[in-house]
């Protein structure tokens, strides 16, 4: 099912021009990129990538907001002086942007900047940790499939299609709300669980493309062992597409968690979050619409930089589109 | 191609298998009662939950309700919900919203999408170029929900050129607002792989040759690049076509419409197992059996490709 | 989440079932706004059932009081008044006479007799039929037989024995215990009666059900989608129809409701969601209908886990929640701030009986907690996720007690709708949770009994010795010759919960109703009947 649109980790579009798609077809779209680019210079790959990087505006955009975003979730108390949930009273509920309340306050009564500014730390925690963590579970699983191949790639293959074809948010609604306490730990957790399959079959896909190299092959010749030959020589060549997609994927698990949270069935108090600010907006923002903006800004924003950073870093990883 | 196809299939059996078993203990292992649900805020004696918990094996075993489960879904029975309502009743009446909906956003973002990424394409680097990019990015950055919202107070509310919420208003003025709330991920894409598709092909030898030819720049973009730079995005279109029908939780819930994932949040909510597995279950059939048309789609429009 | 916020309606008691109304509201439009033929149209949630006895929903209540009549019924100020009855009466309060009015029929012209009733109440009581309003017929003698402790064992009768048909228009009820309010229980929807024609086929009969009230169905129930009552001619008592007909139509959410009554598609709305109101009572002006309620919120502790044990904490905790606050900011000052166990819609309630344990007091609170000792380890607040608002208000008294008694790690825990009352029944709570009452009948006893009797709710106090005292003050209420001395008795009786406090009394709910300017006299009572129907005149 589709989860409207906080969707999945998706490629924004995949280097080599294939989409998303289906089986294959996509994957190994990326594989032959990937391979391409590796092949013959593996040694400057990214040190060009840093080159390329440095000479784009849109990067450092995005790398100044996520700067920005990162001290907020890190030293809150730079922003304000106020705690979590601190100084509320809700006598002065709902109050317009102004006096002492820069962002006026919210439903409880609470300063409405201060709490936009925790919101930062849950939403950048899970964004990057949930992405992370998929990640190493797509690398090493995906790295011994595509490697050894046989029963093993068989199951592996068979197990990420069932995941991949379980609807996000019905699949993270379903185990969440049979549990009554969802923390930052229970939220990644799910997000993983759900949010893995992608990078697998991409990591997969290199892998195979990847492992009939010559080099490889010349390794292999010389006694390598095969733990050496897959950290030493494949996983350098297969992993550029799969960090390209892990940076455009933390935008997306911030906008999946924010979606849950909207749903009601995400984090919950005593977090703070963007979600949640904007799960009490919704039944309040003809009335007092800074309910709505000032959370939506910021995850707006946010997400958008890693959208762009993975953009820039795609662009800079794929010399094709040069 | 038919040893494909029924490869395919026989691969299928596994996927399908594998995802209802997960989604069905998902919904009945966990904890959780139903039969309470029923009751709402008041507490049900425990002689009576009991009866219904037998009624509908509840208390089995996973795997043997499981089953009992899919026997029934084999001879076409999806089971009825803890009120004794048929599931595939109560799915009939949501189908017609999801597929509107799914139709409106899906020739949305087809139309706008392709418009975009063509224009885009064209004039690589350019302003054009740049708009379109940075409007997408945007589109996809922005949660729906906001996007929901906003839409609905400044075009329904404020401007009143579309309806607010409902049905009433028919199809399609009815699914115009949501329709493009929901295609807008898709639109943007649709638009972002249009256009590097056309970029890369532009620079093909086939293009060079046939400007060489002597050919003009908007025949040959239109005859031979254009078709092969829609290929990927025709397997997209494809794909979420099957996305789009699983219904759009957030967006049915801000327009008030009651489509399938209305129903099946609600469902979840309730512990309302037999219809959730009944939705997912129908909905994975048609998620795997889109896939299957796309590749086939896919070596049709793309001759490089066989399928053996 | 506007699809929750579909759970936002008059029954507190059925939230869940807002959510479980499953809806096609697709382009039915037609029939509705009062279309020229002197019908209207309400909005309203799916019922759940339409057989008398296996229902709990407000819903079903709806469409049920139209079809059905009662033996008793309620005036508007909430008095029971004869209906199918001549007179209740009883001398021990034990052991009631119930003289049928002769002459009434059902809708398929079968006569109403006194076995009507009695084989309908053995149908719902019976245990194997698992009707959803089973409990309510424990007060009669032969419950225990029909639904034996072991729920393998069949029961060896499906009769009530308390059931006594003298002849067909008199009914002779013997209760397991004195109880005076049984002519109040009387007007629960559980306890209509059926004709003979029902128990062929109880699930073709739930389609098109034939009962002996003002109104009969008009083709069948449509489900999902609507069920169209029309005056019933044969109909020979006090609730005559003054309009030709009602179209209860189903919706998915309250928000959908509003947005039709709005634009003339749905004539009344009983209850408009909160988040709305502002807007409706601006927009509605004299068609916004206010009305008072008896469904109240209380904050229950689970009193077996020590670190609760001390009265005065629980004083404090009552004492640093801002309830006024609240209402400001979640109910927009339209609920009313209990001051009593009680609220005010119940005969029995004293104004102010709580006093400065349920005034907003932070220091005096804190003075208090301290005293008891204080708190340690986590505090967790435990709701279901019915509703939006539990969250929003729950969120306001965690802010609360953190700040006013300093209490540092507070964490929600949301429970499912589906599981939450099980969840509380296990005891598996292990701090404060929202706990609600909403009157059956509108009597002291029903809320008194129900939330603080050793049989009702499980909350740990049933162990307690003044639990023992006050199941014996209720006892005595309930064996009282007249009101007055019945309602000495539950006084007394809730002073003893207030002075324990094992829950803390919230608000009251306000009920925020409107309809459309086609349809005029419009009384929305607060009692399980609701809307009175029969009343309502359309232009």
């Amino acid at each position: 099912m589709k989860i409207d649109d906080a969707d999945v980790p998706e490629p924004l579009d995949v280097p080599g021009g294939a989409p998303a798609p289906a089986n294959g077809a996509a994957a190994a779209a990326v594989a032959e990129a990937g391979g391409d680019l590796a092949v013959g210079r593996p040694a400057s790959l990214w040190h060009d990538a840093w080159h390329d990087l440095r000479r784009r505006w849109v990067f450092w955009w995005a790398a100044a907001v996520l700067a920005l975003v990162a001290v907020m979730a890190a030293v809150p108390g730079l922003f304000t002086g106020i705690g979590k949930n601190e100084n509320c009273d809700p006598n002065l509920t709902r109050l317009p942007p102004g006096g002492g309340h820069p962002f006026g306050t919210d439903l409880s009564g609470c300063d409405y900047f201060a709490h936009v500014v925790h919101g930062a730390r849950p939403t950048l925690l899970i964004g990057v940790a949930v992405t992370l963590f998929a990640a190493l579970i797509a690398v090493v699983f995906g790295m011994l499939a595509g490697y050894y191949g046989g029963l093993l790639d068989t199951l592996v293959a068979r197990i990420t299609d069932v995941f991949f074809g379980l609807p996000f948010v019905l699949g993270a609604t379903v185990i969440l709300v049979a549990f009554p306490g969802h923390g930052v730990g229970a939220m990644t957790l799910v997000l993983v669980l759900l949010g893995w399959t992608t990078m697998i079959r991409i990591m997969r896909a290199q892998v195979i493309s990847v492992r009939g190299a010559d080099y490889v092959q010349a390794a292999r010749l010389l006694g390598a062992s095969d733990a050496r030959i897959m950290f030493r020589h494949i996983l350098p060549n297969a992993i550029a597409p799969v960090i390209v997609v892990a940076t455009l994927n933390v935008g997306n698990v911030i906008s999946g968690e924010a979606t849950l949270d909207f749903l009601g069935v995400g984090l919950q108090y005593p977090e703070v979050s963007w979600g949640l600010q904007l799960n009490q907006a919704q039944s309040y923002f003809v009335d007092h619409p800074h309910l709505l903006l000032f959370p939506a800004v910021f995850l707006s924003a946010t997400v958008l930089s890693f959208l762009m950073l993975g953009d820039a870093v795609r662009d800079a990883l794929d010399p094709k589109l040069r | 191609m038919w040893r494909y196809v029924l490869r395919r299939l026989l691969q299928a059996v596994p996927v399908f298998i594998g995802t209802t078993l997960l989604i069905y203990a998902m919904v009945f292992a966990l904890p959780g009662d139903p039969i309470q649900a029923l009751a709402g805020d008041k507490p049900i004696p425990e002689s009576v939950a009991k009866t219904l918990r037998d009624r509908y094996n509840l208390d089995d075993p996973l795997l043997i309700q499981y089953g009992k489960y899919m026997l029934g879904l084999l001879q076409g029975d999806l089971g009825e919900n803890y009120t004794g309502q048929k599931v595939s009743e109560m799915l009939a009446g949501r189908w017609p919203v999801t597929i509107q909906l799914a139709v409106t956003a899906w020739i949305f973002e087809l139309l706008v999408g392709i418009v975009l990424g063509v224009w885009a394409g064209l004039r690589r680097g350019r302003l054009a170029d740049t708009l379109v990019l940075g409007g997408t990015t945007l589109m996809i950055a922005v949660p729906v929900f906001v996007l929901g919202y906003t839409a609905q107070i400044v075009l329904g509310v404020q401007w009143q050129i579309f309806p607010t919420a409902g049905t009433d208003d028919g199809w399609p003025l009815s699914y115009l607002l949501p329709g493009m709330v929901l295609g807008s991920l898709g639109l943007s894409y649709v638009a972002r792989l249009t256009r590097t598709s056309l970029a890369e092909n532009l620079r093909a030898d086939y293009v060079r040759t046939a400007r060489a030819k002597g050919l003009s720049k908007a025949r040959v973009v239109g005859r031979h690049t254009l078709r092969n730079s829609l290929i990927p995005v025709v397997t997209y279109l494809g794909v979420d076509f099957g996305a789009l029908m699983g219904g759009a939780i957030v967006t049915e819930g801000i327009f008030n419409l009651p489509g399938i994932g209305q129903q099946v949040f609600q469902s979840i909510q309730l512990k309302e197992g037999p219809v959730v597995v009944g939705a997912v279950t129908v909905l994975v059939l048609i998620f795997l059996l889109v896939n299957l048309i796309v590749d086939l789609l896919y070596g049709v429009l793309d001759p490089r490709i066989r399928y053996e | 989440m506007t699809i929750l916020r579909g759970a936002r309606r008059s029954a507190a008691a059925l939230t869940a079932l807002a959510l479980a109304a499953s809806v096609g509201v697709t382009a039915c439009g037609g029939g509705g706004g009062g279309s020229g033929d002197g019908t209207f149209t309400v909005g309203h949630s799916e019922p759940d059932h339409l057989v008398p006895g296996n229902t709990t929903s407000s819903y079903s209540f709806d469409v049920l009081s139209g079809l059905f009549e009662n033996l008793m019924g309620l005036s508007k100020d909430g008095k029971p008044v004869p209906l199918a009855a001549e007179s209740v009466k009883s001398d021990d309060q034990k052991v009631w006479t119930v003289k049928i009015r002769a002459g009434q029929k059902f809708h398929n012209g079968e006569p109403v007799t006194a076995a009507s009733f009695a084989d309908a109440w053995s149908n719902a009581a019976y245990g194997p039929n698992a009707y959803e309003a089973n409990d309510y017929f424990s007060h009669i003698k032969g419950y225990d037989e029909l639904n034996p402790e072991d729920e393998k064992a069949k029961p060896k009768t499906d009769k009530l024995s308390g059931l006594k048909v003298v002849d067909d228009t008199t009914l002779e009820v013997t209760l397991n215990e004195p109880f005076n309010q049984f002519p109040q229980l009387l007007t629960y929807p559980a306890f209509a009666p059926m004709p003979k024609a029902a128990y062929k086929d109880l699930k073709a009969y739930e389609d098109a059900p034939i009962g002996n009230g003002p109104y009969r169905i008009s083709g069948k129930w449509e489900r999902n989608k609507q069920i169209k009552l029309v005056p019933f001619s044969g109909y020979t008592g006090t609730r005559k129809p003054k309009n030709k007909g009602v179209v209860w139509k189903s919706y998915a959410s309250a928000d959908t409701i509003y947005t039709d009554l709005r634009a003339g598609r749905v004539d009344v709305q009983q209850t408009i969601p909160a988040a709305k109101v502002p807007e409706a009572k601006r927009l509605l002006g004299d068609r916004f209908l206010p009305r008072k309620m008896g469904t109240i919120d209380y904050l229950g502790f689970p009193m077996w886990d020590k670190r609760f044990a001390s009265a005065d904490l629980r004083r404090a905790f009552s004492m640093a929640i801002d309830r006024n606050g609240i209402n400001k900011a979640v109910y927009n000052g339209d609920y009313i701030v209990a001051d009593s166990l009680l609220p005010a819609i119940i005969a029995g309630h004293r104004p102010n009986t709580c006093g400065q344990a349920c005034t907003y007091n932070p220091a005096e609170a804190k003075r208090l907690f301290d005293k008891a000792g204080g708190f340690k380890g986590t505090l967790e607040l435990y709701f279901s996720n019915a509703q939006p608002t539990y969250a929003q208000w729950m969120t306001i008294v965690a802010n609360s007690l953190k700040q006013n008694l300093g209490i540092a790690d507070i964490q929600f825990r949301t429970v499912p709708a589906a599981d939450y009352f099980g969840m509380l029944s296990r005891r598996e709570e292990k701090g404060p949770y929202r706990q609600n009452w909403e009157a059956d009948y509108p009597s002291a006893q029903n809320y008194l009994q129900n939330m603080w009797g050793s049989e009702g709710n499980k909350m740990g106090w049933e162990t307690a010795k003044e639990n023992k005292e006050f199941d014996a003050l209720i006892a005595k209420g309930n064996a009282a010759r007249d009101e007055q001395e019945a309602i000495k008795f539950y006084n007394q009786a809730e002073d003893l919960a207030i002075r324990e406090m094992p829950q803390i009394p919230l608000w009251t709910w306000a009920g925020q109703g409107g309809r459309s300017d086609k349809v005029d006299n419009v009384t929305i009572t607060p009692y399980a009947g609701g809307l009175l129907v029969h009343e309502v005149t359309v232009k």
